[in-house]
């Protein structure tokens, strides 16, 4: 027991002398999650979107004034020439713009915002249709009534994006440890001198996964305060599930972290493969996106990657979305199962001695 | 002038022979410039996004003179076939199971949508086609509740929120043809609506147009904040550095030759990104222009320039690259690489403005077309003046030796 309590203090003297792995577990959460709190909170959708108007003669310009007036979530801002509407455009005080001439609808947008031109595109097109009704007198039939159903009606993107980004540095924080610190114990010949004492590899590797353990959880409930107090957001944790779930996966991708440091043993090497296994997911997981707007083979993709699962596990107990008990549950045991398949494995590489290099 | 080649040489063989360098350096900005192309590229194009919905028709009177019902579930069901063969459809419709009551039905399709397994579900009402043939022959606005469909989404999913807009689409499409079969709604009166993109191309700028020349310049920034640095301070700390020096190669011989080693990798790295842009992704963006290279130039200048700061202000290479790992993101982010900078906290508001990369990010492309605007003396000379004050910094502060 006492070699298992110095092992414990040596791990938490290494992580706090390593700066790198210190700013990728704790810094970088924090730093994705304001970065892309404030760039992106209204992204992909016009709630909100600004538009430019201008009419030039005016023609029944109340009905399109009232038909916007009708729309809500948008803020409409008059110019008096089409000139000075472009400018706006240009310079993104507007989000797109609108010329009514009493003949045409002639919608502007600005032809860089490629990734949001989309929505707004969207909203013009509604705008045109009730425009059309309304200017030949006539009222919408065909009303549709929103019903949302899930668990929380003040949900909105970046509630979802919060936990998707804690799961993503569970992930990096998982399976850097392993990948990153025990082929770098190896490379030093750490391991070979373990070996020759009487200290059992199990004892190393629980040592790094109590560790490593308490840091991720330490830097989830970090990344998780900041969203909740800098950006306002709310979330109902169920604490029970939620240190289940960040033990279960942190394990399960720390098993995962096994594999890389089994296939290749530089540490530079296994940190770069680590690197691109992480991007990969975090694009692919639909942390920022919905998995929606990728092509099939994107999707089909996106649904073998443990991250997909792991965000969306990190989003129920968080009280984000809601997901079945049973599908919750099949997920935290899938990542124990992963672990208890996996770190066995990387037991028998802690013990195996390098021969090859003396 | 030949050693300042010799030590261009070796850096940039150096470089290319470290599997960091050229993971970080050439495949991490093609890998990303591929999966956000990949991505974003065909974003809202039919064929390329579907969405998992379901359509409960609960109307049971069909014997009236127009199945209104019938006609907005055939059109849904159309949406639910691929427009062209090998395409997706846009919708993913899931139907009941043979012998399943419709309540029981939409009950688990609104659960599914609860969870997250469907975008939507659409509901017709019962009464339906009455109420809505009422409606049409009426001249103002009903308030009866079988007139309006139901739409339950979850509003917590993005995906939701995307399929509405597209249902509000279709069903103004739907509402439109009724009304217009009806005698209601006059064709040849409708407005035409059109559409005027604004900016130097004058049309719609590709993703991967928009995408390439932040990707360049994202490349040419990690090269600098990491690259530099990370071969400057190890060589130092490693006492490479100090071995130069005992040869008649000066410290400005070497500097020269470093820089010029490392021009030739943004030259690597800016040469298989276009290829990967142009030959696998279609890009037609054209960096082939004065202006183009000038700003392509002048960001490797500055970032090489940044480079030698963040070597200068750190003590050994270890924190060269915790400071280079803390700056990458914000700088990366906040420089509109990736996404339009706008509605910031004033904060970050004063970083983008400080920001070098948002200047180069702009300037370059506004050169090759994709964004509008005016090239304007600050984008030149913010630039500049980073230049200027990281050479002053490490001139004075950056040491090429291992301190005894």
């Amino acid at each position: 027991m006492r070699s298992f309590r110095a092992l414990l203090y040596a791990e938490c003297v290494i992580f706090a002398r390593d700066k790198a792995a210190f700013t990728f577990t704790f810094l970088f959460p924090i730093i994705f999650v304001l970065l892309f709190g404030f760039l992106m909170g209204g992204m992909g959708g016009a709630e909100g979107a600004r538009l430019g108007l201008y009419m030039p003669d005016g023609g029944r310009g109340e009905v399109l004034e009232e038909v916007l007036a009708g729309i809500g979530s948008i803020s409409v801002t008059h110019y008096s020439d089409q000139l000075a509407l472009q400018d706006a455009l240009e310079e993104k005080k507007i989000d797109f713009g609108l010329v009514w001439d009493g003949e045409r609808l002639l919608f502007h947008y600005n032809c860089t915002r490629v990734q949001e031109n989309y929505a707004f595109q969207q909203l013009a097109t509604g705008i045109a249709a009730q425009f059309n009704l309304s200017y030949q007198g006539l009222f919408p039939i065909l009303t549709a009534e929103k019903i949302h159903v899930g668990k929380k009606a003040s949900t909105g993107w970046f509630s979802s994006v919060v936990p998707g980004i804690m799961a993503f540095s569970i992930l990096s924080a998982g399976l850097f440890a392993v990948s990153g610190h025990i082929t770098a114990m190896k490379e030093r010949k750490l391991l070979d001198q373990m070996i020759v004492t009487p200290m059992r590899p199990i004892m190393l590797l629980s040592a790094v996964i109590c560790v490593r353990l308490v840091i991720v959880y330490i830097s989830t409930l970090i990344t998780l305060l900041v969203a909740v107090v800098v950006l306002k957001l709310g979330f109902t944790v169920a604490w029970l599930r939620y240190t289940v779930f960040v033990t279960s996966s942190t394990v399960g991708v720390m098993g995962l972290g096994s594999l890389i440091a089994l296939v290749v043993r530089r540490p530079s090497s296994a940190s770069n493969i680590a690197n691109v296994v992480s991007m990969l997911m975090m694009f692919l997981a639909g942390i920022y996106f919905p998995v929606e707007i990728m092509p099939s083979y994107l999707r089909a993709l996106s649904k073998a990657l443990p991250l997909t699962y792991m965000a969306d596990a990190m989003r129920y107990v968080t009280g984000v979305t809601e997901m079945t008990e049973a599908r919750f549950w099949g997920i935290t045991i899938a990542m124990l199962v992963l672990a208890a398949l996996l770190l066995p494995l990387l037991g028998r590489y802690i013990v195996k001695p390098d021969r090859g290099r003396y | 002038m030949k050693g300042i080649l010799r030590v261009a040489e070796a850096h940039l063989r150096t470089a290319l022979r470290e599997k960091i360098t050229l993971f970080w350096f050439l495949i991490f900005p093609l890998f990303l410039l591929a999966i956000l192309t990949l991505i974003f590229g065909n974003m809202g194009t039919e064929g390329e996004i579907s969405f998992a919905i379901a359509v409960v028709n609960l109307e049971t009177d069909t014997a009236g003179p127009v199945d209104f019902a019938g006609i907005i579930e055939g059109v849904f069901e159309q949406a639910g076939k691929p427009s062209e063969e090998g395409k997706e459809p846009l919708f993913a419709i899931s139907s009941p199971a043979s012998g399943e009551a419709l309540e029981d039905f939409l009950a688990s399709e609104k659960k599914a949508t609860r969870f997250g397994d469907r975008a939507a579900v659409i509901v017709i009402p019962e009464g339906f086609n009455q109420c809505l043939l009422h409606r049409m022959m009426e001249d103002g606005p009903s308030s009866s509740a079988n007139c309006s469909l139901a739409i339950y989404v979850n509003e917590g999913s993005a995906a939701s929120g995307m399929a509405t807009s597209i249902i509000d689409q279709i069903l103004a499409g739907v509402e439109r043809d009724l009304l217009t079969r009806m005698g209601r709604f006059q064709e040849q009166k409708a407005i035409p609506t059109e559409t005027l993109w604004v900016g130097s191309s004058g049309t719609e700028v590709r993703y991967v147009d928009f995408l390439l020349p932040g990707i360049v310049l994202m490349g040419f920034f990690v090269n600098g904040l990491f690259g530099v640095p990370g071969s400057i301070l190890f060589a130092r700390d490693k006492r490479v550095l100090r071995r130069y020096w005992v040869t008649p190669l000066t410290v400005t011989h070497y500097l020269a030759g470093f820089s010029v080693g490392h021009l030739m990798l943004c030259l690597v790295q800016f040469a298989l990104l276009l290829l990967l842009g142009r030959f696998a992704f279609g890009a037609t963006v054209t960096f082939f222009q004065p202006m183009s290279i000038l700003f392509l130039l002048l960001a490797a200048i500055t970032f090489l320039a940044f480079g030698f700061f963040v070597a200068s202000v750190a003590k050994t290479a270890n924190t060269g690259m915790a400071i280079a790992n803390i700056l990458n993101m914000p700088m990366m982010f906040l420089g509109g690489l990736f996404f339009p900078v706008t509605g910031l906290p004033l904060v970050l508001k004063a970083i983008v403005f400080l920001n070098p990369l948002t200047y180069l990010a702009k300037g370059l492309r506004v050169s090759v077309g994709t964004e509008a605007g005016t090239l304007s003396v600050s984008i030149i000379a913010v630039p500049l003046v980073w230049i200027a004050v990281c050479v002053a910094v490490a001139s004075w502060r950056l040491s090429w030796d291992v301190e005894r």
